[in-house]
């Protein structure tokens, strides 16, 4: 059974239609990217599947059920988290929110300390957990925050740009880190991502939002010249390295860096307008999605 | 009188029995407050108490009920505007001119015992009577019991909103709760040490704990018995040696500050040298 199916989904945030006729399923144990301009409503992808906000058309399962909020076989790993730069909380106390974080009143679970121990083990963090996690760097930060999304053995992982802001040897560690969770615990994984290459090793098929549109399967079949310029409704070239990268060129204006903060929906609907508006004009940012030299 | 048969009398006892709810409410709080860098807001929280004191004294009412209601309308008012922290600082610095603005209108309006302004501006707590005793006591343990019921999602909220909203919790009902607490506390705080000085109970024993332990609920038990100590030895300091209790108060919680500081400074060379 799929972990998530959705079947001509639509999102709109205050009014707007962010995407729709969205069709695709996740199935248990893969890896999927999510892909696509800033504002074209991954992060509201997300939020839909973690129920946060509601699907405006067709129909969504998560693990067999209507989308809720509190859901346990769902873990979510937030962009940003207020704590990192300024808490002196340490890396345990913060998975150990993930465990019983949500819970109010007086008393105390005795298994969380044996929970929060195996989280810390199977994400090789538990040499740094009771250091606080300003004095952390941004990798093992991020292996902290995995712990605390993955508490629960969730069958189903939404990663929000885990990539961003790291440097590239941390963006392969957490890469390896990610496909080992997922073959340990065989849960599906989501990643929200601006940049397909570090990931293209273990992702197993791509959603693609842009200009209100999701294109969904395997790298190849999205990550093509016809459907991309198809997509964008513009020609995109596509050219793969020795190495198997690929260059993107053609959407130098439409594939930016990853939000600089926290996205919740005004900002997402704030982006989709943007985006909209620098398709069609110059814009002084351009980015490679996919050139090395963007992350060192 | 020996310091003896001062600290029996009716209103030292008062006072005791005051600070020392006060300050453990006021310890867990600030705890919060230092987390969540909301420190902006209960200083301007305790400004716009000044407001609602002076309007109560000008109405011939106890300033504490004038200061329940404004500080907390400043506080539910900043929990609704300020739900992001981008807007925060701009809607916490509006209230707080606004409501100074007013207080200012109600002192210049109020022709009658200086006093009364006084005591609000840097604490009075000797000399009050049991009924307030009561009122204090009964508030501040009403804010210890709902911080331990919801210490843990307060926690959750402070450092993932996001994540913590993804597992049920609201961030915006949260916060409101705590910006009422944070309200209630500034009222009693301000009963002993004042508008001016809310920050030597709210914000430096919780600075100070910050310091010396990362485990959170450490933290808050450090927090609390620092301004625990402050109060009391503030308290006996007054009655024994003289000067304002607010003042006590303020130097030994500020001392407490330093020192922690002082302390992990060394700490950190030392360990920096055993790593050389």
């Amino acid at each position: 059974m799929s972990v998530l199916t959705m079947t001509n989904g639509a999102a709109v945030l205050g009014g707007r239609r962010i995407w729709g006729e969205a069709t695709f399923a996740i199935e248990p144990g893969t890896i999927t990217a999510v892909l696509g301009p800033n504002g074209a409503g991954k992060s509201t992808l997300l939020n839909i599947i973690l129920g946060l906000v509601p699907l405006a058309e067709g129909t969504m399962h998560v693990l067999g059920e209507v989308p809720h909020r509190g859901n346990l076989h769902v873990g979510y790993m937030a962009q940003t988290r207020q704590a990192d730069a300024v808490s002196t909380m340490t890396g345990r106390d913060f998975v150990g929110l993930g465990f019983d974080g949500p819970r109010f009143g007086w008393g105390h679970d005795r298994t969380k300390k044996e929970v929060v121990r195996q989280a810390l083990a199977l994400t090789g963090t538990t040499s740094f957990a009771d250091q606080p996690l300003h004095s952390l760097s941004g990798g093992q930060r991020q292996r902290i925050a995995l712990a605390h999304s993955t508490v629960f053995s969730p069958e189903l992982l939404l990663l929000d740009e885990p990539l961003a802001a790291l440097d590239l040897a941390a963006q392969v560690e957490i890469v390896d880190l990610i496909r080992s969770l997922r073959d340990s615990t065989g849960a599906a994984v989501v990643v929200v991502a601006h940049d397909l290459n570090p990931l293209s090793g273990i992702v197993d098929q791509v959603l693609w939002i842009a200009r209100q549109h999701v294109r969904c399967g395997s790298v190849d079949e999205v990550v093509n010249e016809k459907v991309l310029s198809e997509l964008y409704g513009q020609p995109i070239e596509i050219i793969v390295t020795p190495r198997g990268r690929r260059v993107i060129v053609g959407l130098e204006e439409e594939l930016a860096h990853p939000h600089p903060h926290g996205h919740d929906h005004s900002h997402d609907g704030q982006h989709a307008h943007d985006s909209e508006v620098t398709h069609d004009h110059e814009h002084d940012h351009t980015h490679h999605v996919t050139t090395n030299e963007e992350h060192s | 009188m020996s310091v003896h048969t001062l600290l029996a009398t009716p209103f030292v006892q008062h006072a005791f029995y005051a600070v020392t709810a006060v300050a453990l409410a006021a310890g867990v709080v600030g705890y919060f407050v230092v987390l969540r860098r909301q420190a902006f807001a209960a200083h301007a929280i305790g400004h716009v108490g000044f407001a609602g004191a002076a309007g109560a004294v000008l109405l011939g009412a106890s300033p504490i009920y004038g200061l329940l209601v404004f500080c907390l309308g400043a506080g539910l008012l900043i929990g609704l505007g300020g739900a992001t922290l981008d807007d925060r600082d701009a809607v916490v610095g509006v209230t707080l001119t606004a409501a100074l603005g007013l207080g200012v209108l109600f002192i210049s309006l109020y022709s009658g015992y200086a006093n009364a302004t006084y005591s609000i501006l840097f604490g009075q707590i000797l000399g009050v009577t049991w009924g307030a005793v009561g009122l204090v006591a009964a508030l501040s343990l009403g804010v210890l019991l709902v911080v331990s019921l919801t210490y843990r999602p307060l926690l959750f909220i402070s450092v993932d909103e996001r994540s913590a909203a993804s597992r049920g919790l609201s961030p915006r009902g949260l916060s409101l709760l705590f910006m009422a607490l944070l309200a209630i506390t500034t009222v009693v705080a301000i009963q002993i040490v004042g508008v001016l000085l809310v920050f030597s109970l709210l914000v430096a024993p919780a600075a100070a704990a910050e310091v010396m332990t990362s485990r959170p609920l450490g933290a808050m038990f450090l927090a609390m018995f620092i301004a625990l100590m402050s109060a009391w030895f503030g308290l006996f300091f007054g009655v024994w040696i003289g000067g304002p209790v607010s003042f006590w108060i303020t130097a030994l919680a500020s001392l407490s500050y330093l020192l922690a500081r002082v302390a992990a400074a060394v700490q950190s060379r030392r360990s920096m040298r055993v790593v050389a």
